[in-house]
């Protein structure tokens, strides 16, 4: 765990002194990798040619292959060999797992110099890579996201935490009746869950970093559902002490709550826009689970407004906004079987993701993917390609995963 | 497992799909408009729970046979409010002050968040029942379990009422 703080911090840290320039990002922007809708594109719009230069030091040469991997692995570049041409250089120096990397144009002008000092080769790399990422495309690495997610490979339900690989395992809840519904804050420094410690549920804090726990609703009823505005200072969060469930925006600095929802029936699933003023939910008002958005006030006086949204399918849960805004991922029911869907939002055509009891589905920070459970087994499936894989073996039935970066 | 729904309920979700198809996105007003017989007009707060014992710490005495909702749904059928009737009328003959968890369960098919909240809308239609029938409104609490865990018994769609 020290490790991983470690990693996080120096990660935050990074992502926050990572500015791209506009215009270059601009046109950069927007570019995918390979996948079949992309080969159509290729002539125009080419993902941008990296080369990874030797690194010096002790451990620079394997530093040297695992950042070639972790740059194939993402997608998001053309790798090039020594001597062709490209349009960013990566150099750089490894001593004993620490790793001094350095981002240059093709003019080798510097972009960035930046150190990473986690105990780890690997984790160094991975930060590494996420940033080379994120200044050239805008869009957030996969190499140091986490999802998390509900198993009961101890006996109860408890929550875990994995990377988009499905590698480092941890189980992160060690609740007496289990822990359940779990959520990522944005910068990966906390996790809130549904914890059955007492009996009864209540949503709880855990900070990954600090090692602190604290509760944020004991409220009588049930809280669950919780998810994190997207600057991480608010949770959404279903909760029936006023004697129906209804969704509730509490401030986690004042330990207020709001009721934004006005609900006769059992909402459930709340989701933020990427702008923090949006949430998407789930409710049932007696003829099945439907979508609808909200605003949310955050003035005093204001009141929430309440829009349906229509998918065209008549049982919809679990939705989540995509990163950009653009679609919602959600969870039908088609031929009897869950399946997955994503629309676009406001309007558009129903993609059908993946059907035959996958569930649950939440998108990865740059969009490109969507984890989901299906018949206990915990997938990452492309939007791009359309393939998929199961990313855990060994952990029994996985259900309400979730990934943030 | 969808809900079955009485014909004019079809009609009044039928004629409002009209205005809503206009839009996709439009000022609707939120659910009250689409709900069914609408039961309770006055909905009561839940008490505080300090004092109330889970069903996860210690096996607890059910009230009366579980309350089984086969339709995917949360109102209370006639078998329900019979059932109901039979425990108000035992247990407040036996003392006025007693008070009731009300548990709800459903079966692990259904996505957990919305288990969680379908079952606790149940818990808590039955709880607005057992006021109207002469139960004080702070000696009665709610739970919804959802699916994450089982309640012992052939059926999981339950609501389960525990005495305290």
């Amino acid at each position: 765990m020290n490790a991983r703080a470690l990693l996080l911090l120096l990660s935050l840290t990074a992502s926050q002194g990572v500015q791209a320039e506009g215009g270059f990002m601009a046109h950069l922007r927007g570019l995918v990798g390979l996948g079949h809708k992309a080969k159509t594109e290729d002539t125009k719009k080419a993902p941008p040619r990296i080369r990874v230069a030797p690194f010096t030091g002790g451990t620079g040469s394997s530093a040297q292959q695992t950042l070639l991997k972790e740059l194939r692995d993402s997608r998001e570049f053309f790798v090039a060999d020594a001597d062709e041409k490209v349009d960013f250089i990566v150099e750089g120096t490894s001593v004993g797992g620490r790793v001094d990397g350095r981002l240059r144009d093709a003019k080798g002008k510097d972009v960035f110099r930046r150190s990473y000092a986690a105990p780890g080769l690997d984790e160094n790399l991975k930060a590494l890579t996420d940033d080379i990422i994120y200044t050239i495309t805008g869009r957030p690495g996969l190499a140091t996201s986490r999802i998390v997610f509900v198993s009961d490979h101890s006996g109860r339900r408890q929550v875990y935490v994995c990377d988009a690989e499905g590698g480092e395992v941890h189980q992160v809840t060690h609740d007496k009746f289990g822990a359940v519904s779990p959520t990522l804050a944005p910068d990966s420094s906390m996790i809130a869950f549904t914890s059955y410690r007492s009996g009864f549920p209540i949503i709880r804090l855990l900070d990954l970093n600090l090692g602190w726990e604290r509760g944020v609703t004991d409220t009588p009823g049930s809280s669950f559902g919780a998810a994190f505005s997207p600057d991480g200072t608010h949770i959404a969060a279903v909760m029936s002490f006023i004697g129906n469930p209804e969704i509730f925006v509490s401030d986690l600095s004042t330990n207020t709550a709001a009721c934004v929802s006005d609900s006769i029936g059992a909402p459930s699933s709340p989701s933020w826009h990427p702008d923090g003023k949006h949430l998407v939910f789930s409710s049932d008002d007696g003829d099945g689970p439907r979508l609808y958005t909200v605003e949310v006030p955050f003035k005093e006086g204001e009141s929430s407004r309440l829009y349906r949204w229509r998918t065209g399918y008549q049982f919809c849960t679990d939705p989540e906004w995509s990163p950009d805004g653009s679609h919602i991922a959600f969870t039908t029911r088609i031929g009897g079987e869950w399946a997955v869907a994503i629309k676009p939002y406001p309007n558009g055509r129903v993609h059908v993701v993946q059907k035959g009891g996958a569930q649950h589905p939440s998108w990865s920070p740059n969009g490109h993917f969507i984890t989901y459970a299906q018949h206990g087994q915990l997938y990452v499936h492309d939007l791009r390609s359309g393939s998929r894989r199961a990313i855990l073996n060994g952990y029994s039935r996985i259900t309400e995963p979730r990934w943030m970066r | 497992m969808m809900t079955a729904l009485p014909a004019s309920t079809l009609l009044l979700s039928a004629a409002l799909g009209v205005s809503l198809l206009l839009t996709s996105c439009g000022t609707i007003p939120m659910p009250s408009v689409l709900g069914k017989s609408t039961p309770e007009t006055v909905v009561y707060a839940l008490g505080p729970r300090e004092g109330y014992t889970s069903p996860l710490t210690t096996s607890l005495k059910p009230a009366c046979p579980a309350l089984v909702f086969d339709d995917g749904g949360f109102l209370l059928t006639s078998s329900h409010q019979e059932a109901l009737r039979s425990v108000a009328k035992e247990t407040l003959e036996k003392n006025k002050k007693a008070r009731l968890l009300i548990a709800g369960y459903t079966p692990p098919n259904l996505p957990a968040d919305h288990a969680r909240s379908i079952s606790e809308r149940r818990a808590l239609a039955a709880r607005q029942h057992l006021i109207g029938l002469g139960f004080e409104a702070a000696n009665l609490q709610t739970v919804g379990f959802g699916n994450d865990f089982s309640p012992s018994g052939p059926s999981s769609d339950v609501v389960v009422i525990y005495q305290q």
